[in-house]
């Protein structure tokens, strides 16, 4: 795997990316690292080597369990921390969070969405000053009458109407649909390119998680967003995105477009993800007869070295412990990184290649 | 485990209606937050009942009542929560006589309360304390509801420990330095110190990973069958309660909608809400549908609509709909008297009419 961060060739060289389909390239990641010191020496790797594009247009999921460094990506794409190796390239020109007046201009074209509407919005503030502020700020509008129709609009386009209702509300006053869709207008305030959604709908209602799903997703597509999606329901990313990565203990262990890897993963992580899910068609029988004793797996965290998965893994043998697997391609689309994917995965090999790239 | 009381043991496993009294018993229940802008009727005339060895889940939204609903029955609701009507009926094997929680005294209260109810509380980052270790807390609890040595305590809580699958060296760990998970676990372990006849468990792995998840639920559902207790499994997550769940409980704005078995909620849902529900999981298996979603929120419980609380949301709704007794009936077209509805105009399978008024969710996802 390529660790050297040298800016020139797409990061996922090896399989083509589905996203690309929706439009042109918008961020890419390159090789992204982040460690954390625990203290007394000890290092924490949340990020390891994660190279991945963001295009206009389209939504990639990042899927993974707590910890396994999604959020962090995230972070590090915002800006919000820095990176101990690798690089961010937002249309192509790297990015540099030394020069204080390139890096607003990059802040305000990569906007965060939250997981918490109910800290991620000040709650001694209105709705309008929420709105007002990076209205002001990142769209340079200052006359009253200006500001004030672009909040109004803003509120529209996530469907808080009438916005004259909600603009002098307090976030306490909303329901966490309506906080939420405040976070989503104020992100759009700053006009932005990339939209980071770091799990936007899990503290939600289920029966509000879908239409705010949707409007993330008509939000996509009415200002050709490139949308990072991260989540930890698997399910929610094959109705949502186009391309899904999966992250097992801060690295990418499986990539591909959402159907395939949801419906035939390769990795036996994606696989653990998939039929760990709840699945109504199951009624009773897989928790009854499940017997958790041989997959009580929680304790034993990642491996140290070789391959993350291998304490968990069912198919782990001596080179996957000693190893770590870089990905590789399974087919024109699609990646994984295992030794064992033979094992794991053969209708998945046996797919036609479809003839490179 | 013992049974030193001399009681049978219960068959495992879901009881019939009619079968055997229900363990657990709320009827015509009522809880009110009293304001400063007048009353929220939290809960409204809920009847359910729960049989030995069952899993009833309660499924809602946040705000539906479910967790008030709980609390309210063990007495564990305080100012401004008030209790305005209603039964909640305990009949245990250990005990003799049926107890009606809502009028013992204080003292019959307390022996009730985790000896025969527990309760999984929803958060156990929260639940915990951090500054006593597991065995300490365990022992707590152990002490405090049973006549044993130190020792035995200790003994009992390194073996409470091991069965919920986290081993017995950790027994000196704090809450810090167990995974979310295993906290979880503590939890549960404390929950079953006493042998409760009924667990009450408030959305107990929505923290969680769906692995870890899904392992802890498994788990569950090994003690209630090896122990034979009952489960009031309390969650958002209707597709969880469908896998889990003997019978599914969904409550919305303070009422119970509907009430039957998984299987009838999943392929004979009868309300337009539950239906709604049904339809707001992504699914991972099998094709992929169409999903819809349930657009609008919940009503203002201050000033409850008169009528059926899901009428301003529902596809279904008539002008009938404002004036109906919410009264759950048995299903018309179901062989089971037991899978009610609270709404006589919907039968299952009647098809879906466009959307209602507002814009509906309807997505067409990925094209």
């Amino acid at each position: 795997m390529s660790s050297n961060g040298i800016p020139g060739p797409p990061p996922d060289g090896d399989v083509a990316s589905v996203a690309a389909e929706r439009g042109p390239l918008a961020m890419e990641a390159i090789s992204l690292g982040k460690d954390f010191r625990l203290g007394r020496g000890a290092i924490l790797h949340a990020v390891r080597d994660v190279s991945f594009n963001l295009y206009r247009g389209a939504a990639t999921a990042l899927v993974g369990e707590s910890g396994s460094g999604k959020s962090t990506v995230a972070r590090l794409l915002a800006g919000q921390e820095r990176l101990t190796s690798g690089s961010v390239r937002l249309d192509g020109q790297p990015v540099d969070v030394s020069r204080s007046r390139a890096f607003r201009q990059y802040k305000s074209k990569v906007q965060l969405v939250f997981q918490d509407p109910f800290s991620s919005l000040n709650p001694v503030h209105t709705v309008s000053y929420h709105l007002e502020r990076p209205v002001k700020l990142r769209q340079d509008k200052h006359s009253r009458q200006e500001v004030s129709q672009e909040t109004a609009a803003l509120l529209e386009q996530v469907r808080l109407t009438p916005p004259g209702q909600f603009l002098p509300k307090f976030p306490h006053e909303l329901s966490g649909g309506q906080r939420q869709r405040v976070s989503f207008a104020r992100a759009l305030a700053a006009r932005p390119e990339v939209l980071l959604a770091d799990e936007p709908v899990s503290m939600l209602d289920v029966s509000i998680r879908l239409e705010m799903l949707s409007l993330l997703d008509d939000l996509r597509r009415r200002f050709r967003l490139a949308l990072l999606y991260i989540t930890h329901d698997i399910a929610s990313a094959r109705y949502f995105a186009d391309e899904v990565l999966v992250m097992y203990a801060g690295q990418i262990v499986e990539r591909g477009p959402a159907e395939e890897v949801t419906q035939h993963p390769a990795h036996p992580y994606t696989q653990l993800l998939v039929a760990s899910a709840p699945d109504p068609d199951n009624l009773g029988s897989g928790l009854h007869a499940g017997s958790g004793a041989e997959r009580r797996a929680e304790n034993t965290g990642p491996a140290a070295t070789g391959c993350p998965f291998s304490t968990r893994c069912p198919l782990a043998d001596d080179r996957c412990r000693r190893d770590n697997p870089a990905l590789q391609r399974v087919s024109a689309t699609r990646a994984a990184a295992c030794w064992r994917l033979d094992a794991a995965a053969p209708d998945v090999l046996a797919e036609p290649q479809g003839g490179g790239l | 485990m013992s049974t030193d009381h001399g009681a049978a043991v219960p068959p495992a496993g879901p009881h019939p209606r009619g079968a055997a009294e229900p363990v657990l018993a709320i009827s015509d229940f009522s809880v009110v937050y009293r304001t400063p802008d007048g009353d929220v009727q939290a809960v409204n005339r809920v009847n359910l009942e729960l049989y030995p060895g069952q899993v009833v889940g309660l499924v809602g939204e946040s705000g539906s009542g479910k967790s008030t609903l709980a609390y309210g029955a063990c007495r564990l609701l305080r100012a401004p929560a008030l209790i305005t009507n209603g039964n909640v009926r305990y009949r245990g094997r250990r005990s003799v006589a049926p107890m009606e929680i809502l009028h013992v005294h204080a003292d019959d209260l307390r022996r009730l309360r985790w000896r025969e109810i527990a309760i999984v509380f929803q958060s156990a980052m929260n639940a915990l304390n951090p500054v006593l270790n597991v065995r300490d807390q365990l022992v707590d609890v152990i002490h405090a509801h049973l006549r044993v040595s130190r020792q035995e305590a200790r003994d009992k809580a390194g073996s409470l420990l091991e069965m919920v699958g986290i081993p017995r060296s950790r027994l000196r760990s704090y809450p810090h330095e167990l995974s979310g998970g295993m906290r979880q676990r503590v939890m549960i372990a404390m929950a079953l110190a006493t042998e409760p006849e009924v667990v009450i468990m408030d959305e107990p792995t929505t923290a969680l990973d769906v692995v870890v998840q899904r392992d802890i639920l498994s788990q569950i559902v090994e003690l209630k069958e090896s122990l034979g207790f009952s489960i009031l499994f309390i969650t958002h997550d209707l597709s969880l309660l469908l896998e889990l769940a003997d019978r599914i409980a969904v409550m919305y704005a303070g009422q119970l909608l509907e009430f039957g078995t998984a299987r009838e909620i999943q392929h004979e849902p009868a309300h337009p809400y539950t239906r709604g529900l049904l339809n707001s999981f992504p699914s991972l298996r099998g094709a992929r549908r169409e999903l819809a979603g349930i657009p609008g929120s919940p009503p203002d419980l201050h000033d409850p609509p008169s009528g059926c609380p899901f009428l301003p949301r529902c596809g279904y709704a008539t002008q009938a709909c404002a004036d109906i007794d919410m009264r759950l009936l048995p299903v018309a077209s179901s062989p089971d008297p037991a899978h009610v509805t609270a709404c006589p105009f919907v039968l299952p399978g009647t098809p879906a009419p466009p959307g209602p008024a507002g814009s509906p969710a309807a997505t067409s996802t990925g094209s």
